[in-house]
């Protein structure tokens, strides 16, 4: 039976029961590339991720990947409101604001023309650029190069628990309770 | 078993808020002066718990410790809970200030239920019974707490079966941590100092 339930724990959506979510968020080219991971580090894999506008329309949906990462092509320029859902209670969202996006291209269907006349002339100096092309080459070279320093920045930015909030948290709990008390003394003595 | 903010539909927070609103009240009447100390301990004791973590498979749970709290302090867990709660809300965003009612209510609803059943198991002078109440509370605290939180995700429109099986498999290493560490620790008060409890 536990078998069972251990092999019924590894087929759901892996989750994270950390008790904080967080989810960083940051422009690419036409990209918005995003990692979603929990307060513990563990990143959410196979999280609902849901893109809405100013107005709150629902612009797109996606799933994390087992990184915890999701890029999508900006769908239009305005205040992007990213929620993450991780399952289990936890949610977590960010803006990305609308001055932080580059224009939206108008998307040009590509057409590389097969000429063969280029074949048989070897020696014409002209090549013929597409810059459609060239340009599409440029922004997926320089995504995959700053893919990696784009989650070191979302590494970076995870929130640890410190000590300080440890003993700062137990200091609050016994500070309350000590004034409680004193003022049910107090109310006693009169 | 924080529930973050923007996940319940408001008729939720609503609802839990009312429960702990009552369950604090009547904490409140209940306490004594000598009972401070207790509650400061044990606030502190939960407030800590969430920070140690028990990998289940793919993920993690966390130590609750609201058995712990229920069965010594009674209906003083929920201003206990309340607070602790209230503090990890602020200090280190788990759950958020809008579900403290209803994360107060999950956790200190299932603490006082546990106390109320087994008390008398604690108080009797047999250290076998004793531990079995201990590790009952313990056990059936973070059972109980499991299912409310399936409830509340399932009343503000997630499904209900899969959600609750979830949260319960993946707290059953937790249960079982809960229910012998709450046992050790009645065994231990009984000897050392029997009218805390």
């Amino acid at each position: 039976m536990r078998f069972i339930n251990f092999i019924l724990l590894l087929s759901i959506p892996p989750i994270c029961l950390a008790h904080k979510i967080n989810i960083f968020a940051t422009v690419e080219g036409n990209k918005i590339y995003t990692q979603s991971y929990a307060s513990d580090g563990g990143k959410i894999k196979g999280g609902e991720i849901e893109v809405y506008d100013k107005s709150g329309n629902k612009l797109l949906s996606g799933k994390t990947d087992s990184l915890g990462e999701f890029s999508f092509v900006i769908p239009k320029k305005d205040d992007l409101r990213i929620v993450v859902i991780g399952g289990m209670g936890h949610r977590a969202e960010t803006i990305v604001s609308a001055d932080e996006l580059p224009e939206v291209k108008k998307e040009i269907a590509v057409k590389v023309e097969k000429n063969e006349r280029y074949k048989e002339a070897p020696k014409t100096e002209t090549a013929v650029i597409d810059t459609t092309l060239l340009e599409r080459i440029v922004e997926r070279v320089v995504d995959e190069k700053i893919r990696p320093v784009l989650r070191l920045i979302a590494e970076q930015k995870q929130e640890k628990i410190g000590i300080t909030e440890v003993v700062g948290g137990i200091g609050y709990i016994i500070g309350i309770v000590g004034i409680i008390a004193f003022f049910m003394k107090r109310k006693n003595n009169v | 078993m924080h529930i973050a903010e923007g996940v319940l539909t408001v008729p939720v927070l609503i609802g839990g808020a009312s429960i702990t609103v009552t369950g604090t009240a009547i904490g409140l009447k209940k306490i004594e002066y000598k009972d401070m100390p207790k509650i400061a301990v044990l606030s502190s004791a939960f407030f800590v718990a969430s920070l140690i973590h028990i990998p289940v498979g793919p993920t993690s749970a966390h130590l609750i410790l609201n058995g712990l709290a229920g069965i010594i302090l009674g209906w003083a867990a929920f201003p206990a809970l309340l607070l602790a709660l209230f503090l990890q809300a602020i200090l280190f965003q788990f759950g958020g200030l809008t579900t403290l009612g209803v994360n107060t209510a999950t956790m200190a609803t299932s603490a006082v239920f546990c106390f109320l059943i087994f008390k008398k198991l604690v108080e009797v002078q047999s250290r076998f019974w004793n531990f079995v109440g201990g590790f009952l509370t313990g056990f059936l605290s973070v059972l109980l707490a499991s299912f409310f939180v399936a409830i509340s995700l399932a009343l503000s429109g997630e499904v209900f079966m899969p959600v609750a099986k979830m949260i319960i498999i993946v707290h059953i290493p937790v249960m079982i941590i809960e229910g012998i560490l709450t046992g050790f620790v009645i065994l231990f008060l009984k000897k050392v100092k029997p009218e805390l409890l």
